[in-house]
């Protein structure tokens, strides 16, 4: 499926803000390219890194994650945890040689369908530019 | 793993989806996945049609996972999981896959990757479906009491019929009196009612019901708690006390236009409410007055419409030249924002009486003049061309209520959300327009948009109703999405308590391991912030498990 | 103790809301509707604005849920004959009308309205297509069940035809079916019965009737449906083809002394809505709105018309149309700019246009006067249901134990109708409460 240009790129975004901004984004018919896949989860904070590097390793092309703007988080302090990890992780991908710009955070409102359509798009605009991604490896045994 | 037995119903949402995505391709290829035994499309899952086949299939297929491909989860997950339940199956092993918002609504003009972005989503949905276990959700007794935040008619109508139905209610005022913004009413339109006659029953009625504790000069200090038991804290107050439900009815304020229009350092130069103050003195004879609307509304950092301000103006404007025949009276507005059936023949009797609208350009606004005190004002008329020069002993400036300063802190204290001009944000414009969100707790009134009394009551009536839902009950479920730790793996280290926003983990004696995590269920609201902090993998989330998760990874990956 | 059964008369939005909270409440209701389906107005509905919702989207679940509720007693296709008694205890006749589809075993599939040979003009969709003799009403209907049309069906017109007989493999056509009487005890009546569009013939100068591109604003909604008549294709009458320029007029047969004096309320912002529905269909296209008073007063509203003119174009120009003439199927609409910039002309202007729609005054529904002398409840000057003190008891209605919710009462949109249905309810539950002294927690 994937080739130089179509890259597959796997979003996380949480329930109560950037899920919503994602389906405002379609009830307003907002056309983006059609590489980023969303996955729902409560919170961003759900986000381990493992899955962002699980995710990498077996050659998805780019990770994002989604959450509510820093101070709304709907438990409070998830987003904190998330912005936290995140700046780890990315120093932990460029250790282990991957472009840490395949892995990326963004803040998204319920309200912000539009946003929600540019980040898409730029997201994918610059993972391509990046071409595929060179790390693969085979899932483990089992 | 028990054999997996899963079906796959696809919707088309009449064109919505199908008109983009080539749902029967998708059928297909869904048929082929792993674990699938059965899969159909339909034009509306959610319709009666639709439920009914599902029903059907499950039996007659012996499904015991559901995956259903269509709109948002946020729109039908509850509808389709009383249908699973209907058929015999958990409500929990049931998956929803978004390929409308997500999919087919914006790649509208590439239907090929549309359709095979769809496939990859349903592809993600079945991989998770594999890993979905039956849940129990955890019932929860409702505490059968109510507390209302604001003595206002809001406050006071909401409480008063709680309190009619039975039910108990604690309503806090932070003022010194009941009463709120209508205490600073003179009339009411359209048939100059005194406020009196709406508020001294209200007072009255709260004042004496048995059911209804009143706090004055108070405020609530903190709520902590989810719906059906709220643990509360008000000023001046020892005990802590519990409640059921909450209602938000704080209000709003007159915006006072500081350095428009010479206010508020030209003589007679007022707002609306501080003209109504001195209207309950007596109608001065004025000769000469002129209101200008849209003052600090409708403008670039405040967009919205004060909604029944071009009412107030109307009424004063009335009130004056009622007492006032000769009097000239001028309304400089916008746009006349008098809707419906009562406000329209109002507008006309203002008009009859000879009160003047001209409408403005707010690129070219009146000016104020006169030398310390106002003499006139000068506006370019818009409907005839040219500027005009009105005579104004008075000038008063209609401007729209907006936000209680306070509400950011009650917002946080609540849980719930601001909209972006300050007031509080329902759960849903449309169709929920005075619920939050979080449950069990309910708006009413200008705390949610300015609101008139009939509207302030039609909505506290309203909140009122839904409160007394739950209380009514007795009891809540809570959806089985909440953490928890398998001991086995555990090793008491203590991360997730830690991250816990809402203190639901405590480490406790295990009697083979030391200290181990367990969760309070009722407490836990399900973020998954404890399961990513937990470096085992012993802390899981019913419905997000890392399992489950890393199978939605691994089935997208396997593409690639 | 009073009686805890409610009677709710209306099944859209207000009738559809307050059933469901009153059921939610602990009450048996019974909701009546004159159509074969609940889901009233907003099933006509394509979005909803401002949020540009998909308006069956959220409509559909909330029929599901009131259908399904265990305390709610649907009856549809039926009618209140009379009402007697007072608070308390009303005794209520309702007419269930035939159908001549057994409820119990109809299965919604669909295989008699593919038989049957007779089309009729489908009031769903306002006329613009045609539906058949035995139909369901639009596709997510709630009851999900068949309906003959008596009055266009070929058997009980000539005796002849029951194809729908012989294709029903589970029976349920039953020709010999007769009207039922239904007699209930209720503590209480809500009002629900929702509006009309008025008939824009009566302006003759618009031309609606006469020049074919000339639509109502409820028609361009089923048009812009993706279940209606054309599938979501915005087509000219005329010809069928896509309009490059579209004019709204607000205000047709509203705030006008000769025909409605009252304003509709939500035409600016349905306009407005369906001006960036058209946009959205057809990005190149240009529309125009004619308003008096842009009405824009609602929570998101503002925002709303903002987005309108500046994402998508809409011009909106301050004028009452006088006339619309027509050339070779364009209409033409004559106008006057009333708002002056210094110095420039003051002159009737006109402008070209492919289609207009007259956004048209909504009115009591047809029924109204009928049920209300039924229920025995007043009606104010226009005909809306009347409400004594609208600023303390504003679902009260002139009897007692009666309330009135939704636009029955004074033009309102969707939030303000919910708002008012649910605020019935605890009307309805205050009064039907039996007075307690207080519970243990």
């Amino acid at each position: 499926m994937a080739s130089d240009d179509q890259p597959t790129i796997l979003v996380f975004a949480c329930n109560w803000c950037s899920y919503a901004g994602a389906d405002l984004a379609g009830v307003s018919r907002l056309e983006m390219p059609p590489h980023c896949q969303v996955v729902r989860v409560m919170c961003s904070a759900r986000v381990r890194p493992e899955f962002v590097i699980a995710a990498l390793s077996r050659g998805l092309d780019g990770v994002v994650v989604l959450g509510c703007h820093p101070g709304d988080c709907h438990y409070s302090e998830g987003n904190y945890y998330t912005r936290r990890r995140a700046l780890l992780l990315k120093g932990l991908l460029e250790y282990v040689g991957i472009e840490s710009e395949r892995f990326q955070l963004r803040w998204i409102s319920a309200s912000e369908g539009a946003k929600f359509a540019r980040t898409i798009t730029e997201i994918t605009d610059a993972i391509k530019a990046l071409g595929p991604n060179g790390w693969r490896q085979p899932p483990p045994e089992g | 793993m028990a054999r997996r037995r899963i079906g796959v119903f696809v919707c088309h949402c009449g064109n919505n989806i199908g008109g983009v995505v080539r749902v029967p391709e998708v059928v297909e290829y869904a048929r082929r996945l792993p674990n699938v035994v059965y899969a159909e499309g339909s034009l509306y899952a959610c319709s009666q049609e639709g439920l009914s086949s599902m029903k059907e299939k499950i039996a007659a297929y012996g499904l015991n996972r559901v995956v259903v491909a269509s709109c948002t989860p946020r729109t039908h997950e509850t509808l389709f999981r009383n249908t699973c339940e209907e058929a015999g199956l958990n409500r929990y092993l049931f998956e929803f896959v978004n390929i409308r918002e997500h999919c087919s609504w914006i790649h509208m003009h590439a239907p090929d990757e549309a359709t095979e972005k769809a496939k990859s989503l349903i592809k993600m949905g079945v991989a998770k479906s594999c890993y979905l276990e039956p849940q129990e959700e955890l019932e929860s007794e409702v505490c059968p009491e109510a507390l209302v935040i604001g003595g206002g008619v809001a406050g006071m109508t909401a409480a008063l019929n709680l309190a009619r139905q039975g039910l108990k209610v604690r309503l806090v005022e932070r003022g010194k009196q009941l009463g709120g913004l209508l205490s600073e009413v003179n009339k009411l339109f359209p048939a100059n009612r005194e406020a009196k006659e709406i508020l001294d029953p209200l007072v009255e009625g709260v004042k004496n019901h048995p059911l209804v504790t009143i706090y004055l000069g108070s405020e609530v200090e903190s709520v902590e708690g989810f719906i059906g038991n709220f643990k509360v804290r008000i000023a001046k107050v020892e005990e802590e006390i519990k409640v059921g439900t909450v209602i938000v009815a704080t209000g709003a304020r007159e915006l006072k236009p500081i350095g428009q229009y010479g206010y508020p350092t030209m003589a007679n130069v007022l707002t609306q409410l501080e003209l109504e103050e001195r209207l309950k003195e007596g109608v001065d004879e004025w000769q000469s007055v002129v209101m200008i609307n849209c003052v600090g509304a409708r403008v670039a950092d405040r967009s919205y419409c004060g909604r029944f301000c071009c009412l107030v103006s109307m009424k004063n404007a009335i009130l004056i030249k009622e007492g006032n025949p000769q009097a000239k009276i001028y309304i400089l507005h916008r746009d006349v924002m008098a809707s419906g059936v009562e406000a329209e023949r109002y507008y006309r009797r203002a008009m009859e009486l000879g009160v003047r609208f001209i409408r403005y350009d707010p690129e070219n606004p009146p000016q104020v003049l006169g030398d310390g005190r106002v003499e006139e004002v000068k506006v370019y008329h818009a409907l005839i061309g040219r500027e005009v020069i009105l005579p104004a002993q008075m000038v008063v400036l209609t401007t729209p209520l907006v936000p209680q300063a306070d509400n950011e802190r009650l917002s946080k204290m609540l849980k719930v959300p601001l909209g972006s001009e300050g007031f509080f944000l329902e759960a849903h414009l449309k169709l929920r327009p005075i619920e939050f969100a979080t449950d069990g707790v309910y708006l009413c009134g200008s705390a949610r948009h300015p609101s008139d009394i009939t509207e302030s009551v039609s909505q506290a009536y309203a909140a009122s109703a839904k409160a007394a839902i739950p209380m009514r009950e007795g009891v809540v479920r809570a959806e089985a999405i909440t953490a928890f730790s398998q001991e086995s793996l555990c090793n008491g280290c203590g991360n997730c308590l830690w991250v816990c926003p809402f203190g639901a983990i405590e480490l406790r004696d295990s009697e083979r391991r030391g200290q181990v995590a367990g969760v309070n269920a009722a407490l836990c609201k399900g973020c998954g912030c404890c399961v990513a902090a937990c470096p085992n993998g012993a802390m899981q989330q019913r419905g997000f498990s890392d399992q489950q998760l890393m199978t939605m990874i691994e089935a997208l990956a396997e593409g690639v | 103790m009073k009686n805890s059964a409610v009677l709710v008369i209306g099944g859209g939005i207000a009738g559809i809301q307050a059933s469901i909270d009153l059921a939610n409440l602990g009450f048996q209701v019974h909701l009546v509707e004159r159509t074969p389906s609940i889901g009233g107005r907003m099933a006509q509905l394509d979005k909803t604005f401002p949020t540009n919702d998909c308006s069956i989207c959220i409509l559909a679940p909330k029929m599901i849920e009131c259908a399904n509720h265990e305390r709610v007693n649907l009856l549809t296709y039926s009618e209140v004959i009379e009402v007697e008694g007072q608070a308390g205890d009303f005794r209520v006749k309702l007419l269930k009308k035939p159908r001549y589809v057994d409820m119990n075993k109809c299965t919604g599939c669909g295989e008699c309205v593919e038989r049957c040979p007779r089309r009729v003009p489908n009031e769903f969709n306002l006329f613009l297509d045609r539906r058949k003799a035995i139909y369901l009403p639009f596709p997510q209907a709630v009851p999900r069940k068949m309906t003959i049309d008596a009055q266009n069906c070929l058997y009980f017109l000539k005796g002849r035809c029951r194809l729908c007989e012989e294709a029903c493999q589970a029976g349920a056509i039953e020709f010999e079916q007769k009207e039922e009487t239904v007699e209930l005890s209720v503590g209480a009546i809500i009002l629900a019965t929702g509006f009309d569009p008025y008939d824009v013939s009566a302006l003759r100068e618009y031309g609606y009737g006469e020049i074919e591109n000339v639509i109502t604003g409820l028609e361009f909604e089923r048009l812009i449906s993706a279940s209606g008549p054309t599938s979501g294709e915005l087509e000219r009458p005329s010809d069928e083809k896509p309009p490059q320029v579209i004019a709204f007029i607000q205000c047709v047969g509203s705030r006008d002394v000769n025909y409605n004096p009252y304003c509709s309320t939500v035409c600016c912002m349905h306009a407005t809505k369906e001006a960036i529905l058209a946009g959205e269909h057809y990005p190149d296209l240009k529309s125009f709105v004619f308003y008096t008073d842009l009405r824009a007063v609602g929570k998101g509203f503002q925002e709303y018309v903002t987005r309108a003119k500046e994402e998508y174009g809409v011009t909106y120009i301050r004028a009452r149309p006088g006339r619309i003439t027509a050339k070779n199927g364009h209409p033409t609409v004559w106008y006057e700019e009333t708002l002056f910039k210094e110095g420039e002309e003051r002159k009737v202007r006109k402008m070209e246009v492919d289609l207009v729609i007259l956004c048209q005054a909504l009115v009591p529904h047809r029924s109204h006067r009928e049920v209300a002398g039924k229920v025995g409840v007043e009606l104010d000057e226009v005909g809306f249901i009347r409400i004594p003190d609208r600023l303390s008891r504003p679902m009260d209605t002139s009897v007692e134990g009666i309330f009135a919710c939704g636009f029955c009462q004074s033009p309102q949109d969707i939030p303000d109708s919910v708002i008012q249905a649910s605020g019935a309810a605890a009307r309805v539950a205050e009064l039907l409460t039996p007075e307690r002294a207080g519970r243990d927690g």
